[in-house]
């Protein structure tokens, strides 16, 4: 791989490089087997990593106007690197957060203390589109709102920061285990040496967590991964996961409450279900509570979890956590519940509901990334640098209109890692979503689904926006 | 097994069941272009029509009183049958449904099954009738050999559970409607041609039994002794007596269902076809009225089993 026309650009940290030509030491045994290796080689792998996601079926689908169409996350085959340090480092912080969301989440539909005392302004919390009413004094398993978490982490020249945190249905986990399985079988002789840290045991993690939801702790619980269905664009991680950990995959149709118990139509007649792994939004999951509308959901569900009859992941009720918002007081939770300073930081967040972060951010709107408080993936959002004069002002008109919906953040200069594009290294930026498991414990594998901004100088990494796929490794070198 | 799973596995099998046949037709149809006087041909596409409970495609000289394939030429008809979208049963769409199921119930199927399958869908996705017909022999024997190889590495590689059983049954049930079908299709349109051994020798190869016939009952080609062994001759596979016991196999495994009446119904249809064909079939004046109880039989099975494990009342139930 020829790495002599690589982009290096020292003002945006390098994750491979730590000088033009200069690999980071974690980094030097892998870049020097790369360089050895011809640029035909490389790109044999990288049409079989392709040729190999076409083949298992590894898709996500988008919908147009007609029909539906199943699309592969294009991959990357060039592994991202990251020292086994930096990871733990990494992995504190996560186990920091994680526990700090929990406690709040108790809190904000439990006694609300940290309303009371004057950290968060209540209407922050129940002007939020994702507080659910119906949660308030329900008492969780174990405290466990959130079993399953994926969390956006950027890196700059300042450090690891979480860009979001995913509380209600996260996905991507399939692509993490599914670029592993494709790349290690790539560069197998590569992968060996670097001693990379294992991530397909998630499944077995997963499965070890929902078990510790089990109501009453009622061994053997039977589990079930409720999907919205093979129109979702996720189904392919649906059907993944529910295989991965021994789970029967479920339709809200296959459900139904008896006598507060959840029983699912098999063929030898209702089997009780303990523990539902959903990946069905709050709003859909049961239409005598939420919208009444919803064919998703079974009627009857909440009642059945509030009685502590079935356990759900993630609980309802759990967005108001990653409400947009809400994001910007995390690390003042950390500092309420546990006491200690937060080791992750966050991206430096304006609310644009106050009056004077309303006003910097008009004024800065060139600089800055607006967002949506209520959107995800991409959508919705401003990218000032790569906006126009005239895209600003209409963005401007709709950001005066309802400044309680916005939020606003500096352009981070994302990291950046080689690509191979076109046959040659090339920089892209990339982010990393790393998948925090909460049971009796908080289980991280050490790896996460690592995005990527295929587009030359794009910094939006999602899949529905020209963004794909890299293999993480975490590397013992 | 979770119902609407065991149902998405008993209809991706008897999708992938019927597109293997529908194949197998296609292929020895298409050889006959090649040297089979015009009747034959002719003869040949009827039956398959027939067979498949479908008319040809009207073509604008279309009158119903002629002879409707003579005006339709082989690339139409071939193509009605195999990649025509709107044909639920064309081959493409019977393995798109196929796949589609699968895709569905991947976690129920073995992983090397879900490869099989996909590949041979990716191959077939994107052509037409003209990509393949200037060779459409080797396409139809490569998609049914592919179909083949898929039974085969979910014999080597599933697990001997519920879903397997429901996928054996769902190509048991449709590999017997679909003989049967083809049987009465061929009675009756040998009757109505002077030829009487005319098509007989193309049903023994369809089912892979020219070989089978040779040893038992020599060269000579005769009718009756055709229509036995391909409908109750229990050492060939495709026979309509194999079919059918291998149903009631399938079901005897599964053990009782908790739709109770739908699954005595069941029980008894399998028994019934099996019974008509072991001790009715040697002694019937009539073969095509025992063929169309067995039909019903097989038709009506698949109701009762869709009852018994399926659409069951949930207040009959036994709660676990």
């Amino acid at each position: 791989m020829d790495f002599s026309l690589y982009d290096f650009d020292p003002a945006i940290y390098d994750e491979m490089f730590v000088a033009e030509g200069e690999p980071r030491d974690h980094c030097r045994a892998v870049v020097d087997a790369l360089r050895e290796l011809p640029d035909d080689d490389l790109n044999t792998i990288q049409e079989r990593v392709t040729r190999s996601f076409s083949q298992e079926g590894i898709t996500f689908t988008v919908y147009g106007d007609e029909e539906a169409e199943e699309r592969i996350i294009p991959i990357d085959c060039v592994p991202r690197l990251l020292a086994l340090a930096e990871w733990r480092e990494l992995e504190a912080g996560l186990v920091q957060r994680i526990r700090t969301l929990n406690l709040f989440l108790a809190d904000v539909y439990g006694d609300c203390r940290i309303v009371r005392d004057g950290v968060i302004p209540a209407d922050v919390i129940l002007g939020c589109p994702q507080y659910r009413l119906a949660m308030r004094g329900v008492s969780v398993q174990g405290d466990v709102w959130v079993t399953i978490c994926g969390t956006d982490i950027v890196r700059t020249h300042e450090g690891f920061m979480v860009l979001e945190d995913n509380l209600r249905v996260p996905s991507g986990v399939s692509y993490m285990i599914a670029n592993r399985k494709a790349v290690k079988a790539g560069l197998r002789l590569l992968y060996r040496r670097s001693r990379v840290q294992d991530v397909e045991q998630y499944g077995s993690l997963l499965r070890q967590t929902l078990c510790e939801l089990s109501p009453g702790g009622r061994p053997d619980p039977c589990l079930a991964l409720l999907t919205p269905g093979t129109y979702n664009s996720a189904f392919y991680e649906h059907m993944f996961l529910a295989h991965e950990i021994g789970a029967e995959l479920v339709e809200g149709q296959d459900l139904l409450v008896n006598d507060g118990f959840v029983y699912m139509r098999t063929t030898s007649g209702l089997r009780r279900v303990d523990v539902i792994y959903r990946r069905v939004d709050d709003d859909f999951l049961d239409p005598l509570v939420f919208r009444e509308d919803s064919l998703l959901g079974v009627p009857g569900l909440m009642n059945a979890f509030k009685r502590g009859n079935v356990a759900l992941a993630n609980a309802p009720g759990t967005g108001v956590a990653d409400d947009k918002s809400v994001y910007a007081y995390v690390p003042d939770m950390v500092r309420y519940y546990l006491g200690e300073e937060p080791l992750l930081q966050n991206v430096e967040t304006r609310l644009c509901r106050r009056p004077e972060d309303l006003e910097y951010t008009l004024d800065n709107l060139e600089r800055l990334v607006v967002k949506r408080v209520g959107e995800s993936g991409g959508y919705g959002m401003l990218v000032g640098p790569h906006s126009t004069p005239e895209e600003r002002d209409e963005y401007a008109k709709t950001l005066r209109a309802d400044p309680a919906d916005f939020i606003s953040q500096p352009t981070l200069a994302l990291s950046r890692s080689p690509c191979l594009i076109d046959g040659h290294a090339e920089p892209r930026h990339v982010d990393l979503r790393p998948f925090v498991l909460t049971g009796n414990e908080t289980r991280i594998v050490p790896g996460a689904f690592c995005r990527v901004a295929l587009r030359r100088g794009s910094l939006v990494v999602n899949s529905s926006q020209g963004g794909g796929g890299k293999d993480l490794w975490v590397v013992d070198l | 097994m979770l119902s609407r799973s065991a149902q998405g596995v008993y209809w991706m099998a008897r999708y992938l069941a019927r597109a293997g046949y529908l194949s197998r037709l296609l292929e020895l149809q298409v050889q006959f272009l090649v040297d089979r006087s015009v009747e034959e041909i002719h003869f040949g596409w009827k039956r398959i029509y027939r067979c498949m409970k479908r008319f040809p495609p009207p073509g604008e000289q279309f009158q119903p009183e002629t002879d409707e394939f003579a005006l339709a030429d082989a690339f139409t008809l071939a193509d009605d049958l195999t990649f025509e979208r709107s044909n639920p049963d064309s081959v493409w769409s019977a393995i798109a449904s196929g796949r589609e199921n699968a895709r569905q119930m991947r976690h129920c199927i073995s992983g090397e099954m879900w490869t099989c399958l996909n590949s041979a869908w990716l191959r077939i996705r994107d052509l037409e009738a003209v990509d393949i017909w200037r060779t459409p022999e080797v396409f139809y024997a490569q998609t049914r050999s592919e179909i083949h190889n898929l039974v085969g590495v979910a014999d080597a590689t599933m697990y001997r559970g519920a879903a397997w059983r429901f996928m054996r049954l769902g190509r048991a049930i449709e590999r017997a409607q679909l003989a049967v079908s083809l049987l009465l299709a061929q009675i009756d349109l040998s009757r109505q041609t002077k030829r009487r051994t005319l098509g007989w020798a193309s049903m023994l190869r369809t089912h892979h039994a020219l070989e089978a016939y040779g040893r038992v009952h020599g060269i000579e080609m005769k009718p009756d002794r055709v229509l036995d062994l391909l409908v109750a001759d229990p050492s060939l596979p495709g026979s309509v007596l194999a079919t059918v016991q291998a149903a009631a196999t399938e079901l005897e495994g599964l053990g009782a269902g908790p739709g109770v009446e739908a699954d005595a119904a069941a029980r008894r249809l399998a028994g019934r076809a099996e019974a008509l064909i072991l001790y009715d079939w040697p002694e019937a004046s009539a073969p095509e009225e025992l063929l169309e109880r067995v039909d019903r039989s097989a038709r009506d099975l698949h109701d009762a089993v869709l009852g018994a494990f399926v659409d069951y009342a949930i207040e009959d139930s036994p709660l676990r």
